[in-house]
């Protein structure tokens, strides 16, 4: 129902703001600007009060979705900017477009692992998770890899036999390192507990975890390409127990007014920000980023969305019985360098 | 050298065999053909043939939106191809899949993708004649894949299932059996699918029907009454009737229809994908989509139809490389399957001289590409009568001389007489006789009429006549050149096959086409 209204809405406010141009309407001249987004903020840009609320600055959004690695490979000429979920393929457009200057950063969402109710309580009953009040929780990330180092199977844990789809190698599910952000960020995380809680760095950190990368990704198989996709698998009750996920897509979710039962949301005890990172291709483009960063309108639009605006600690997550209001017990690990972390996500696929 | 003969034949396949839907039961006329022009408001998409079902929502879709969806069926090995060899760029608008999993796994093909949207979603699952779950004593929440082996060995179970070369329903079927019946505790590895063979030789013997389609092969298996089982997508198992649809304990592999968008489109294009996509995730649509097709919804709010078990299963991991899932493909053609024995009626009658006949002899020839190992291919040319009767088969030691065999016979071909069509075709049910441990099926391309020989009349006392398995066989007739449409679905109807049509496609194309049948 919500989404039938936000299809009819955006097409209206659409109409309307075209039609204002060359009409009476409105005094504001607007400017469309035409831009490529990861695509866990597609509903964002297509939300109707976010339209209305740019509309009310003079901006129409034309967005559409990408990987954010892949969109190195697009051609980018005609568009005012590029919108990828992380820091790192947003510093490889920039150099790659000769964008200049510090490269806005609206807002930001930590990697979050959303499970079944079954799974999280085995994994809670076996030393690997701790359980809140409610759906949320915290998973222990060295634990979680001792685990998958020793390629442990849901049939080795406490009380798996209880459920008939927890059988096979327990794994976490992130899309493709190679060509979506969440899962670089995941090797992101994953290295940095594996080296002992230290960024990795030199080639003989990278080759030390290696191994262990290469495990959390090949017993995956075929990976999604994008969170997106992963998300809505999950959701449909198709697809591995564990899913790796941006808090924002679960607090999307929620604030749509979903309150599925059989969802826990795990946060990481090291995890990693997505820092969502404006490349921004022309003035227009810039003003934009400048928009999403200071507008208090559009700043709690992001809060509804799940986002976490910059400098903004409070007012996050009205649904804390799913998600945390501040990432307390949350360790945020650094992102290796764009090269070391292409190479951790080549040697991980390879 | 078999893997390199499959690549082979998946290429020359890319432009041939993509046809629109009309009709996907007994008698339907698959057109191979290319899409239209691009047209503003209309996405041309190339489309898994399961999606053929989405006709009504479609119509919703483009009232919602104003945008037309136009869809090309196509086995989705063969979308991946295209895709991956630039044949889509420019032609299609979109891709919508049952699945890019395999998709993800060749890197040009990837990289021409711009965003992935799942749409809906459904699980391979069995579909067993209710008497037969009584008969086994099945509770069906709790059958497993080595359950299904074990009825299959014991001989108290018969299936049929897609051609998963062609069709994605049959590939995704064919991971999923092969990932429980391993053991794999995760995603299958060249190694896994070694350890697995002989256990999937056994399951496979039970495989009765084969078939390029779903919607033939329930029609075929609505016909058959022999056979006890379908495997295919739970969705299309839940338009049969009478059957108990189980989704096996030990896991299943899950299509999610990711609606795809291109690089090789414009940003226009894309906004149109963006739109149809958006409108088939709302609530509305997805009601509609999991009422009338049995998929289920990927909207947190819209419960599944009525009918869909929301039990969990576990998700076998569909392979993470490319070679494993070729490797699996390669092997379920050449090595797991019951082989096929075909005989291929081919009209030389003085008709033909000139350029169809080289036509003819030039698909043949392109066609050794594709024939399995183990398969056997009988020539039986006709004119005023039989010419000739040429059998060959491919042997697993030395492919190549039968192959080389067929090739000589087919440049040997020569135009001359009437078209004895009826007679030939039942000295064509004498040379089979009883089908043994094969697929069995007879391939009649004919550029004209029945002018010598048996009457329409006199075949089907012929072929009602027949006992046994011998009924089973059926007749895969081609349209080509000056041959009577009616004619010939006649003849499918009749014997339970299916009419091609190389009138408006290609000849090559419909032989390709028929490949997933045999």
């Amino acid at each position: 129902m919500g989404i039938v209204l936000a299809v009819l809405l955006i097409g209206g406010v659409v109409a309307a703001v075209v039609a204002g141009r060359s009409s009476e309407d409105s005094g504001t001249a607007t400017k469309t600007v035409r831009g490529v987004i990861g695509s866990e903020k597609a509903e964002f840009f297509e939300d109707p009060d976010v339209v209305k609320a740019l509309a009310a600055k003079g901006w129409t959004v034309r967005a559409e979705t990408s990987g954010s690695w892949a969109m190195e490979g697009l051609d980018l000429r005609g568009y005012d900017f590029a919108f990828p979920s992380s820091q790192a393929p947003a510093a490889e457009l920039a150099a790659k477009y000769k964008v200049r200057g510090t490269l806005p950063r609206p807002f930001y969402s930590p990697l979050v692992v959303v499970a079944h109710k079954s799974a999280a309580e085995v994994l809670a009953g076996n030393g690997l998770a701790t359980l809140d009040e409610g759906h949320r929780g915290v998973l222990k990330m060295a634990a979680y890899l001792d685990a998958a180092r020793a390629d442990r199977t849901w049939q080795q844990l406490k009380g798996a036999g209880k459920y008939g789809e927890l059988t096979g190698t327990l794994y976490l599910s992130s899309t493709d390192p190679e060509t979506s952000s969440s899962g670089a960020l995941y090797l992101a995380a994953a290295s940095y507990v594996a080296n002992g809680g230290k960024v990795v760095a030199s080639a003989a950190e990278v080759g030390r975890t290696t191994p262990l990368l290469h495990k959390l990704v090949s017993v995956q198989g075929a990976q999604q390409s994008s969170t997106d996709a992963a998300f809505r698998d999950f959701v449909s009750g198709a697809g591995n127990p564990l899913v790796l996920v941006y808090e924002s897509q679960v607090a999307s979710l929620l604030a749509d007014g979903q309150h599925p039962d059989d969802l826990v949301v795990l946060y990481p005890d090291t995890t990693v920000n997505s820092d969502h990172t404006v490349v921004p291709l022309t003035e227009n483009g810039q003003a934009l980023a400048e928009l999403l960063s200071t507008d208090p309108r559009l700043r709690k639009l992001e809060v509804r969305h799940g986002f976490r605006p910059q400098g903004e600690a409070t007012g996050f997550a009205s649904d804390t019985s799913y998600l945390q209001q501040e990432l307390t017990g949350v360790r945020q690990a650094p992102v290796p360098t764009s090269a070391v972390l292409h190479e951790l996500a080549r040697r991980a696929r390879g | 050298m078999r893997r390199h003969a499959l690549a082979v034949c998946l290429a020359a396949l890319g432009l041939l065999t993509a046809c629109t839907a009309q009709g996907d039961g007994t008698g339907g006329v698959p057109t191979p053909g290319v899409p239209g022009p691009a047209e503003p408001g209309t996405l041309r998409v190339l489309a898994s043939s399961e999606l053929s079902d989405m006709g009504p929502v479609l119509a919703q879709v483009e009232k919602d939106t104003g945008v037309t969806v136009r869809p090309t069926y196509v086995g989705t090995l063969d979308a991946v191809n295209m895709l991956a060899k630039g044949a889509v760029d420019g032609r299609y608008d979109a891709l919508w899949l049952s699945s890019n999993d395999y998709l993800r796994l060749r890197p040009e093909a990837a990289a021409k993708v711009v965003s992935e949207t799942p749409v809906m979603s459904s699980p391979v699952a069995i579909g067993v004649r209710n008497a037969t779950v009584t008969r086994l004593g099945w509770k069906p929440a709790d059958v497993t894949w080595s359950q299904v082996e074990q009825a299959v060995q014991d001989g108290r179970l018969t299936y049929g299932m897609t051609d998963p070369a062609r069709s994605n329903s049959g590939f995704a079927t064919l991971v999923s059996v092969a990932s429980a019946l391993s053991g794999a505790q995760s995603a299958l590895t060249d190694a896994d699918v070694a350890k697995a063979t002989p256990r999937l030789k056994e399951f496979f013997k039970g495989q009765k029907l084969t078939s390029g389609s779903s919607g033939w092969l329930a029609a075929a298996y609505g016909r058959r009454g022999d056979v006890d089982a379908l495997l295919n997508y739970e969705s299309v198992l839940k338009g049969v009737p009478g059957l108990t649809v189980i989704r096996p304990r030990d896991g299943v592999i899950t299509a999610d229809y990711p609606l795809t968008s291109l690089k090789s489109t414009n940003a226009r294009t894309r906004e149109d994908v963006r739109r149809v996509t958006e409108d088939l995730r709302t609530e509305k649509v997805q009601r509609e989509i999991t009422a009338r097709t049995h998929r289920r919804p990927v909207v947190a709010s819209v419960p599944p139809a009525a009918g869909l078990d929301t039990a969990r299963r576990r998700e076998l991991p569909f392979p993470g490389t490319r070679s494993v899932a070729d490797g699996l493909l390669d092997s379920y053609e050449n090595e797991l399957r019951r082989p096929s024995r075909t005989v291929y009626v081919l009209d030389t009658s003085g008709s033909m001289e000139g350029e169809r006949l080289d036509r003819l002899k030039s698909a043949l020839t392109d066609l050794t590409g594709d024939f399995r190992e183990r398969e056997e291919v009988t020539l039986m040319p006709f004119g005023s009568r039989v010419k000739d009767v040429r059998t060959h088969v491919v042997e697993p030691s030395n492919p190549g001389s039968g192959l080389d065999a067929i090739r000589a016979d087919t440049a040997a071909l020569s135009a001359d007489g009437d078209t004895a069509l009826y007679t030939s075709l039942e000295k064509a049910y004498d040379h089979l006789g009883t089908g043994g441990d094969t697929f069995t099926s007879i391939v009649l391309m004919t550029d004209g009429e029945n002018t010598a020989g048996a009457e329409a009349e006199d075949f089907d006392a012929f072929y009602a006549g027949l006992r046994g398995d011998r009924r089973d066989i059926p007749v895969f007739p081609i349209l080509f050149g000056d041959s009577d449409r009616s004619e010939l679905a006649h003849i499918a109807d009749l014997t339970g096959g299916r009419l091609f049509d190389a009138q408006k496609g290609s000849l090559d194309g419909a032989f390709e086409e028929i490949r997933g049948y045999q």
